[in-house]
């Protein structure tokens, strides 16, 4: 790695590095600095300009006019929902499916793994009239269970690869003192893959958080919105709509994203990286 | 461990709980799909079973539905292109810079962590015309008349400006792990072909790209899922028009149920989705021999 021969000049892969950087960040860099526009700064300056005075009137908007909090909390309920059960389930279906071998262990994890080709919109129909039947339309069971059954096979195929490297010894020693099998998942094994199990858990969440044709679907009513619906609340009919508003509601929603990635991306990073490099 | 672990029971008490979400509502959910496709019904009221009439409609009369198909092929091919080949040479490209990777990295998955409803919204304004958003503003310094650029309102090019947003918003993940793979290649094999003479570029056309190929193949593969599926961003950018104009399939179910509430014709347009993937998916697997994990 001492002496390269450098074919292309740094700077030109600076260069192209750095209008990278700009295409991909420059568009939440524009949301940010627009949502602090008032309705006249949008109308007269030219779009790439900053508001001529900065305004907080957007965000009181979010806080005020729109149900900004209730959408926090419902967001904040489905995905606890969600993850809590798909992690736990699919570290102990990952982890046995890895380490147990029984017959029809190939089969199972096939099942499991044909889910990756389903796409979640076709399953919406009979969804929606069985959730109306049973009257579970517009409640958190109809948003969180269909996403932690969609979610299911990508987490356990991420659980079974990274299972596969978990030391067997430790587990044998265990159970020759006399730990059960499911003791031995809860003291062992989860404590053990809690890399794993937050590199998943990071990867799930940011999903979980964005999701928006599920919630769509099954949800009626303002108080069960989750904020990727909310983001809507300012957009009128026939392009009326309130761009202020639209542009301090997505930076209210994306920041908590943006901190959390910003302590979590390299594990993030991990967890997408692993799935398809270990496959 | 096999002993204590292999008995039936603990393997169902492991096993159980995510084979019965999954079936529940992934597996029974397609075969429901299934069953209602032979029947016509509106959501409400009586069922009438028609046997095939749906597929046959579907197939041999329905113009849109064909048209659909055809955007969805279209809208895939856009996006493995860009996020697949447009992820690896960036990812080259960030693998010989040598300081900065680990911010430069971050920076670029940043869409990545976006909602697609955000991002939609971003582009409507990026792109808009009366105001004039910002694409338009930058184009009219090269050519004034770029100034009232039609992009989402264009049916000639609403599907490929719908593609390549989506493609913008997952570019940063491909890259990100196209990189890692690139950095995992063994330094002694880029270093042997170095010593014989090759150029840099000839060590990643034939040293470092062949190694990570399998990881080309499990992304393509992953993209293709993604964008035969791809749903919000037809769905919300530009509503699937103008017209038909960049109609996919799952956007075209949808409406077919859930806006003309034609559940049993939306079915059968669904088991059509399942069809196409599945069918797309395994002639990819056969043609590369790649999803073969272990």
């Amino acid at each position: 790695m001492k002496k390269k021969k450098t074919t292309i000049p740094s700077i030109i892969k600076w260069v192209i590095a750095l209008i990278l950087v700009v295409m991909q960040v420059y568009p939440f860099f524009y949301v940010f600095t627009s949502s602090f526009k008032s309705l006249d700064d949008f109308r007269q300056l030219p779009a790439y300009a900053f508001p001529s005075k900065w305004v907080l009137t957007n965000f009181i908007n979010v806080f005020t006019k729109s149900h900004m909090l209730t959408y926090f909390k419902n967001s904040i309920i489905v995905l606890i929902g969600v993850l809590i059960p798909l992690l736990l389930f699919a570290l102990m279906a990952g982890f046995a499916l890895s380490k147990i071998k029984f017959k029809g262990r190939k089969f199972v994890l096939n099942y499991f793994l044909l889910g990756l080709m389903l796409p979640m919109q076709v399953a919406l129909i009979p969804l929606f009239t069985i959730f109306n039947k049973m009257g579970l339309i517009n409640t958190y069971p109809a948003i969180i269970l269909p996403q932690i059954a969609f979610s299911l096979s990508y987490s356990i195929q991420l659980f079974y690869s990274f299972s596969k490297f978990f030391p067997e010894e430790m587990l044998e020693a265990a159970i020759i003192d006399g730990c059960s099998p499911i003791g031995c998942f809860f003291k062992m094994v989860v404590p053990m893959s809690l890399n794993s199990i937050i590199t998943v858990a990071t990867m799930q969440a940011v999903f979980c958080w964005n999701e928006y044709i599920n919630a769509y679907t099954f949800t009626r009513s303002t108080d069960m919105k989750t904020i990727t619906l909310g983001l809507n609340d300012f957009v009128g009919s026939m392009g009326l709509t309130d761009w202020g508003g639209t542009f301090a509601a997505i930076t209210v929603t994306v920041l908590p994203v943006f901190i959390f990635y910003f302590f979590s991306s390299k594990k993030m990073l991990a967890g997408m990286t692993a799935g398809a490099v270990k496959g | 461990m096999q002993k204590a672990f292999g008995k039936k029971s603990v393997i169902f008490l492991f096993i159980f709980p995510a084979f019965l979400i999954y079936t529940a509502f992934v597996i029974v959910s397609i075969v429901w799909a299934g069953y209602y496709s032979f029947f016509d019904w509106s959501g409400v009221g009586e069922k009438v079973f028609v046997g095939f009439k749906n597929y046959i409609e579907l197939l041999t009369q329905d113009d849109v539905f064909r048209s659909t198909v055809w955007h969805t092929l279209i809208y895939t091919v856009i996006n493995v292109a860009i996020q697949v080949f447009g992820g690896l040479l960036f990812a080259i490209l960030l693998s010989r810079i040598k300081k900065g990777r680990v911010a430069l990295q971050t920076l670029y998955y940043i869409p990545v962590v976006i909602s697609s409803v955000a991002i939609c919204q971003i582009f409507t304004k990026l792109l808009s015309v009366t105001p004039t958003g910002i694409v338009n503003q930058v184009l009219s310094f090269i050519d004034p008349s770029l100034k009232l650029m039609e992009w989402i309102s264009n049916p000639q090019i609403s599907l490929y400006v719908t593609a390549f947003v989506e493609a913008y918003k997952y570019l940063g993940l491909y890259m990100v792990i196209f990189y890692a793979a690139l950095i995992g290649v063994p330094d002694e094999l880029g270093e042997a072909a170095l010593i014989d003479g090759a150029s840099t570029w000839q060590e990643y056309l034939y040293v470092r790209i062949p190694y990570i190929k399998p990881v080309i193949i499990a992304n393509c593969l992953l993209v293709l899922n993604g964008s035969l599926r791809s749903f919000e961003f037809s769905y919300l950018l530009t509503h699937g028009g103008p017209g038909n104009a960049s109609e996919l399939m799952t956007t075209y179910m949808y409406k077919q149920a859930f806006s003309s509430m034609k559940y049993g014709y939306g079915s059968s347009v669904a088991i059509m989705i399942v069809i196409i993937c599945m069918v797309v998916g395994m002639l990819f697997r056969k043609f590369t021999g790649g999803g073969d994990d272990e």
